[in-house]
């Protein structure tokens, strides 16, 4: 009997898909090789075009529905937790080091699933201003956020990339290169955790082909990288972002309060009060 | 329409003594600027020349950086509360010697001293004092994270609140024990090198607070410098732009305060004599050299008329003049430069097909003047609509349905500020929640306050400034 071997493609929208060059790049691993999707500029265009619907759908949902969606994701991964280790061992790690870090990933994403009802209390406040006026800082998401994952092959790393952005509301273009097969594996558990469409798209391929793209892309509000790329690379992002002063993070925070601070927006409201 | 006129009340200028030429303020005394380049610095009610003031090079900027370099050694060892003791000092200072100040930034800036008098100053101080208190208590600000100062911070800061925008950057900054290169516009340098005296005055150590005058090409060297770990920048999105473009791929702190084309728009069923006021406050305070100035006007289709009818009358009674006369409301164009631009976009937008009304008023002989000056039948690709004027010009855009309210007013790619004017509680929260803007005045505008964070969204830049949100510009999170 022949096994049947998966073919990974990246998640939009949705949807699998298989990048629109057709072409694709191998990752080969200790027991099998994978040759995933080469995400194309067109591919980066359409996952924006998906992320910007799914921010709205993402926004239209209550905290309290999103907290839940995060800890389906949590649930989804725990119940097919073997089939993780096995991946990751198959990626070079011990099975002692693949447990653990599943157990970490299910744990962070726990912990993210109970901060999205709470974090605006941690972050936004009324201000003592000196004079009749009601005055709070309200918090808000930035909107549609690329995100670049570390090269660690680590579940738990991939998705500290993916949540801090999430959990305060904004839509994730996750994109991986070397640990992509873990990311594309993870979408299967996103798609069956109620996240609605474009919310989180999962990508892979290679990040300096489509670095000029995303820095110059003006509907990506935020760029994340939480990986050490190349000098060039950060000035061509740099560059094209400033272009319409994209907000970009280099290896942001990624524990605790300090981790979703990147990915919100301060909005003050003023009133007067009077009888 | 009454015909009463107001008798003049001047402020006296003899209060302030201004020196014929400035150095630069480093390493804790004045010092002979390096570049040996001058240029004068003019009031431009009357363009007469005040003084002179150095455009500072490389090497000036090299010194500056080197002193705050050297300076943070101290600063950084200096235990919290002490270094909240200078702020809730340099507060003080600023509030006894505050009508000195206002005198001299009314002169420089051409604003109205009652502006310069009753707003700027007392928020100076208030902002010295509310981030004293910050400094030693930076450890609960933000959670048990480890938050650490940039270091040598480069501060760049306009012409349209001088004294306010040194205030806003240096008090944060210094309280999160950061220290600072400031450099001023140049035309308006005057308070912020009479604010040096201060520092020196109170005995901040040498080389905390480091001021270097000049023009862009200062602002350039300080952009540029090797040294520099964070740069706070407020002006034009034009500039940050380039700013941010010129720090791509280094490690340096970004935070940026930049232009906006603020709506503020007024429902029909608005408190309309309020709204009025609020409008007419939005627009032409500070002569309309405001980023978040409300200089889009949408109002809702039913009200117009009456509402720009209320409007004309109201601006008519705006008394143009002479900035230290204390019952000035409209002060003088900031610069000539300022004058150029404003009347080229309003006359584009005439060209355009705007009908544009202006105060009946006389305008003194010598300065820059203009106007207050309001557009009707606009069509929102009008220059006059999405260009930032920064001046006295009010442009009025209509809409039918509170959708279509929010749709025209984030039609924009600036997110600075915008205001709501309606009776109805739930409408300004509905409103509010779908205005893609950092700060919104509901029935209010242009209300400013050191607690309260200000910033932008979208291209209006990033950060905020004020407020516990504020001390986030200047700390970063160790690693």
């Amino acid at each position: 009997m022949t096994d049947i071997k998966k073919t990974y493609k990246n998640y939009v929208h949705g949807k699998f898909v298989r990048s629109e060059s057709g072409k694709v790049y191998s990752i080969d691993l200790k027991e099998e090789k994978y040759e995933i999707p080469l995400t194309s500029k067109k591919d980066l265009r359409d996952a924006v075009t998906s992320s910007k619907e799914g921010f709205k759908n993402w926004n239209q949902l209550t905290m309290y529905n999103r907290s839940q969606i995060l800890y389906r994701l949590s649930e989804m991964i725990e119940g097919n937790k073997d089939s993780y280790i096995s991946l990751l061992q198959d990626h070079g790690l011990s099975k002692l080091d693949s447990k653990n870090d599943i157990n970490h990933a299910i744990d962070t994403i726990v912990w993210y699933a109970g901060l999205v009802d709470k974090w605006e209390q941690l972050t936004g406040n009324l201000n003592p201003v000196a004079g009749e006026y009601f005055n709070i800082s309200h918090q808000e998401a930035i909107g549609v956020t690329f995100t670049l994952s570390p090269n660690s092959m680590s579940l738990n790393k991939l998705v500290k990339a993916i949540l801090p952005a999430l959990t305060v509301g904004c839509s994730v273009i996750n994109f991986s290169d070397k640990n992509a097969v873990i990311a594309l594996k993870l979408s299967e558990d996103v798609n069956n955790s109620d996240f609605p469409s474009g919310s989180l798209n999962l990508l892979s391929g290679k990040f300096e082909n489509i670095v000029e793209d995303v820095g110059g892309h003006v509907e990506i509000k935020h760029t994340a990288i939480y990986e050490d790329i190349s000098k060039k690379s950060k000035e061509v992002l740099g560059q094209k972002g400033s272009e319409s002063v994209k907000r970009i993070s280099l290896l942001p925070s990624t524990s605790g309060l300090s981790s979703i601070l990147p990915f919100i927006e301060t909005k003050t409201v003023w009133h007067p009060k009077g009888k | 329409m009454n015909n009463w006129e107001y008798s003049e009340s001047i402020e006296s200028e003899k209060i302030v003594n201004i020196e014929k030429k400035y150095g630069n303020f480093i390493d804790g005394k004045f010092v002979t600027p390096k570049s040996k380049q001058y240029i004068d610095t003019i009031s431009p009610s009357t363009e007469k020349i005040l003084s002179s003031i150095s455009i500072g090079n490389q090497q000036d900027v090299d010194y500056a950086v080197a002193s705050a370099k050297e300076g943070l050694k101290k600063w950084s060892k200096t235990n919290p509360s002490e270094r909240a003791k200078y702020l809730f000092k340099l507060a003080r200072l600023i509030q006894e010697r505050s009508r000195e100040f206002a005198v001299l930034e009314s002169l420089d800036g051409g604003k109205p001293i009652k502006e310069s008098r009753d707003f700027d100053l007392p928020q100076v101080a208030q902002n010295f004092f509310y981030y004293a208190g910050w400094a030693d208590k930076l450890d609960i600000a933000w959670g048990n994270e480890q938050y650490k100062p940039y270091g040598v911070v480069g501060q760049i800061i306009p012409w349209n609140f001088p004294l306010l925008m040194l205030s806003w950057k240096v008090a944060p900054a210094l309280a999160t024990g950061n220290t600072v290169v400031l450099k001023p516009a140049e035309t308006t340098p005057l308070t912020a090198l009479l604010f040096a005296e201060l520092c020196e005055e109170v005995g901040l150590p040498d080389g905390v607070f480091n001021l270097v005058t000049g023009d862009g090409s200062t602002g350039s060297h300080l952009v540029n410098h090797k040294d520099i770990k964070k740069i706070a920048f407020t002006g034009s999105t034009g500039v940050g732009k380039y700013i941010q473009k010129s720090l791509a791929g280094k490690d340096v702190g970004l935070t940026l305060e930049l232009g906006g084309k603020a709506a503020n728009i007024v429902y029909s069923d608005a408190a309309l004599d309020e709204a009025v006021e609020g409008v007419v406050n939005g627009i032409f305070f500070n002569q309309g050299h405001v980023c978040c100035a409300g200089s889009r006007l949408l109002v809702q289709e039913d009200i117009e008329e009456k509402f720009i009818k209320k409007l004309e009358k109201r601006m008519q009674t705006l008394n143009v003049g002479n900035p230290l006369d204390k019952n000035t409301d409209v002060g003088a164009i900031n610069s000539k430069d300022q004058l150029d631009k404003i009347e080229k976009l309003v006359n584009e937008g005439v060209a355009d097909g705007g009908d544009l009304f202006q105060i009946e008023c006389e305008l003194p002989k010598n300065g820059f003047w203009f106007k207050p000056s309001l557009f009707t039948s606009v069509q929102a690709n009008y220059k006059i609509a999405t260009e930032e004027i920064f001046g006295p010009v009010l442009t009025t855009l209509t809409f039918r349905t509170p959708e279509e309210a929010v749709e025209i007013a984030n039609n924009t790619e600036y997110g600075l500020s915008a205001g709501i004017w309606t009776e109805k509680g739930s409408k300004i929260l509905w409103t509010a929640d779908r205005l893609e803007a950092g700060v919104i005045w509901a029935n209010t505008f242009n209300k400013f306050d050191p607690a309260s964070p200000f910033g932008g969204y979208k291209e209006s830049g990033f950060g905020r400034e004020g407020g516990r949100h504020g001390l986030l510009s200047y700390l970063k999170v160790s690693s």
